[in-house]
């Protein structure tokens, strides 16, 4: 019977894997290195470590190049390794003026308290391919004779934009943390998820997904068109609480991007107030950023009124493994779910039959009905 | 045919015995199977985790136990809510099965079977008579499942009531209040639309007369074997985060109206390879555009093709096993239904009474 599936499942999966591996370098090039991936595509990295939900440089690069540069599939391989790892302890909070800023930039205000810091963006470049790349012998700093104008003292903090807000009453103080935090990642996230959940969702959201979504309610299928209090890149520090001694010590940092966002509400509430939208993701990733506080400015509404709004919607869509995983299954072999829709789908075509005694057939319509199996 | 993963070894079993802690047993397993990863993959934790929903499930038959399902070095989709459910209940001296689509030799079968050898020191079997633990997706098999026996099916979906309504929140309500007038006026609607229901596979059940489940995307042919079986069926979505399970000797009944029964797939032909007309068959086209019939239990179809008589209950002391059509009482249904009229099934029972 060699029609039937292939007998030697095991080995044709490994060679079609040493298949996939032997696209990984053409040819006699040398493979890249992982720093060489954080050093020189640290955007890809970090979009892994964002979505895979670890801060993990080198790991993001070694499943950056294990992927071949696939997000989602390196995110993939980083959350897998993520959950064989004991779950230690909790970070203490940080707050957001604690974060050595490299690029900060505030849209509500002309002028804020730190001042506004453009920082490395290509924001304002125009987008022309640069062909000088595409032979470049050895990398040119054009910052290398920049002179700082003071190397004595550390940069200031810079202050909050909201808590700006906050002071003169026009965004609500956030409530204090309500015992220890939600981790969806140990816990199932339910019908009524609370904010943390939302935003842990939303932070290992598919960048692509997570903007698409707050797109969607910005071209109109939503209420939320925010300003942004602002948006920052940088450093926040990582600190855990020292075991004895009960004092926090820094372990290290982690680069983030933050983003602010308030949004205008009248409705349910006595005064009329801004409503704060929250984004964070590791790495520098200013679109996911943004996007994020759309989103979770839509869901706080607390209406289900457009697909952004509704949470169930949004953090059932937006998850990387989940819709990744799910497309991609339609590539699995489907022909016992197959064989029943033909089934259906034939007694249906033979319509004018009558029903066998005692049993309900098809005295069916059409060849066009729909048959379901929702597989 | 048993696999027996090279890189696994039994010392474990012996330093299990002999260790004084929980500690100390997990010491003595990190360094077994898989390299850098704990004993059958998922910390204990979590194999703990699984195993309450499990439980739980048990107890409530039907209903969807929520677990945080954790990320697999599977996709999800792919079966990581069935290999979570069977690496937290197998242990060294268990033998396990994986198929896939009835066949144990599909690649994304392997692939799990693997994973299950590789770090949790199983030995694999394609015997479906032989094995503690069976992991599958959208099957149940043709021989009848024992006590002693755990079937795990992989779950895309996992309520059907999403075909009436997306939101699980809604949904969750509805079952809460046994509220499952929406489905039986999308049978209805169906049948008065095309004369009969158009449900293919993931056909609707109701468990022990309370809860409406989905029981994955099995063929209705397999529908009716979860009906008071002797076996466990435990059903685990991974990307859905859910565990839901029919405990033996559960009433399981599909959504039918009294005028319209529910009804098997029928096929016109029989086993290509071993003459079954009482298996699940899937047609084949073949290069010069014949259609060809062959069993979906490539496992149970070898052994027909030795012994063409052999009984779908053969392994157990009774006979005459009620295990979906073909068998037990179902056999008469089995006959009324199919194209099988013409071609009605050999009595392949041998002592089936």
């Amino acid at each position: 019977m060699g029609y039937v599936a292939a007998v030697a499942g095991e080995e044709l999966i490994q060679r079609a894997a040493d298949l996939f591996d032997a696209q990984r370098v053409v040819e006699d090039q040398e493979p890249v290195t992982l720093d060489q991936l954080d050093g020189q595509l640290s955007r890809l990295t970090a979009q892994a470590m964002s979505e895979g939900g670890v801060y993990a440089p080198q790991l993001g690069a070694l499943a950056v190049k294990q992927a071949q540069g696939d997000t989602v599939e390196a995110a993939f391989l980083l959350r897998a390794y993520r959950s064989t790892l004991e779950r230690w302890d909790e970070t203490a909070t940080v707050e957001p003026d604690e974060m050595f800023a490299v690029r900060r930039v505030s849209p509500a205000f002309k002028d804020i308290p730190g001042g506004q810091i453009l920082g490395p963006t290509k924001d304002y470049t125009q987008r022309l391919l640069d062909f000088d790349l595409a032979d470049e012998e050895r990398f040119e700093d054009p910052t290398a004779d920049w002179e700082p104008d003071n190397t004595d003292t550390d940069p200031e903090p810079l202050g909050d934009v909201a808590a700006l807000l906050r002071e003169e009453g026009l965004v609500a103080a956030p409530e204090p943390p309500d015992g220890p935090p939600t981790d969806t990642t140990r816990e199932p996230v339910g019908d009524d998820p609370d904010r943390a959940a939302v935003l842990q969702e939303l932070a290992r959201g598919e960048t692509g997904a997570v903007t698409a979504l707050g797109y969607s309610a910005l071209r109109g299928y939503g209420d939320v068109h925010p300003t942004l209090a602002e948006v920052r890149v940088g450093r926040l520090p990582v600190r855990v609480e020292h075991p004895y001694t009960g004092d926090e010590a820094r372990v290290t940092d982690a680069e983030v991007t933050s983003a602010e966002a308030v949004v205008p509400v009248q409705e349910k509430r006595e005064t009329a107030q801004f409503a704060l939208g929250y984004g964070l993701t590791f790495g520098r990733n200013e679109r996911k950023a943004i996007a994020m506080t759309v989103l979770d400015a839509g869901i706080a509404l607390d209406t289900d009124a457009e697909p952004a709004e509704d949470p169930e919607f949004v953090l059932d869509t937006i998850d990387p493994m989940d819709s990744f995983g799910f497309i991609e299954h339609l590539k699995l072999p489907h022909y016992v779910t197959f064989q029943s829709i033909l089934d259906r789908i034939r007694t249906l075509r033979a319509g004018d039959e009558p029903p066998p005694a005692g049993a309900a057939s098809g005295s069916g319509s059409g060849p066009d009905s729909e048959v379901t199996t929702d597989d | 045919m048993t696999e027996r993963p090279s890189g696994a070894n039994n010392e474990a079993g012996t330093d299990m015995t002999g260790a004084a802690t929980v500690g100390e047993v997990l010491d003595g397993l990190s360094d077994d199977g898989l390299e850098g990863y704990t004993y059958a993959y998922l910390d204990e934790h979590t194999k703990r985790e699984v195993r309450r929903a499990v439980l739980k499930a048990v107890a409530i038959p039907g209903h969807q136990v929520p677990f945080a399902s954790r990320p697999m070095p599977l996709a999800r989709g792919w079966g990581t809510g069935g290999i979570q459910t069977s690496l937290s209940l197998l242990g060294p001296a268990e033998t396990f099965k994986v198929i896939d689509q009835g066949a144990d030799d599909s690649v994304n079968a392997a692939n799990i079977r693997r994973l299950a050898a590789r770090t949790a020191d199983v030995e694999t079997t394609t015997d479906t008579t032989a094995a503690d633990v069976i992991q599958t997706r959208h099957r149940i098999p043709e021989e009848v499942l024992g006590a002693d026996q755990v079937l795990v099916l992989q779950v895309p979906i996992t309520d059907p009531l999403r075909t009436v309504d997306p939101s699980d929140a809604a949904n969750r309500r509805r079952h809460a209040h046994a509220n499952y007038g929406k489905i039986w006026v999308r049978l209805y609607e169906s049948i008065v639309e095309h004369g009969e229901v158009q449900i293919a596979a993931r056909y609707p059940v109701m468990v022990a007369g309370r809860y409406l489940m989905d029981p994955s995307p099995i063929p209705r042919w397999d529908v009716p074997k979860l009906d008071n079986a002797e076996n466990l069926f435990l059903f685990a979505a991974g990307r859905e985060a859910r565990i839901y399970a029919v405990p033996p000797h559960t009433d399981v009944q599909p959504l039918a109206f009294e005028d319209r029964p529910f009804r098997v797939e029928r096929f016109d032909g029989a086993c290509r390879a071993c003459g079954a007309t009482d298996t699940y068959l899937t047609e084949i086209e073949t290069e010069d555009g014949e259609r060809l019939f062959v069993c979906n239990d490539t496992s149970f179809c070898e052994k027909r093709q030795e012994e063409p008589a052999l009984p779908k209950d053969h392994h157990l002391d009774r006979s005459g096993v009620d295990w979906g059509p073909g068998t037990g009482t179902s056999v008469e249904m089995a006959t009324d239904t199919g194209p099988a009229t013409d071609d009605p099934a050999p009595d392949t029972g041998g002592d089936r009474t």
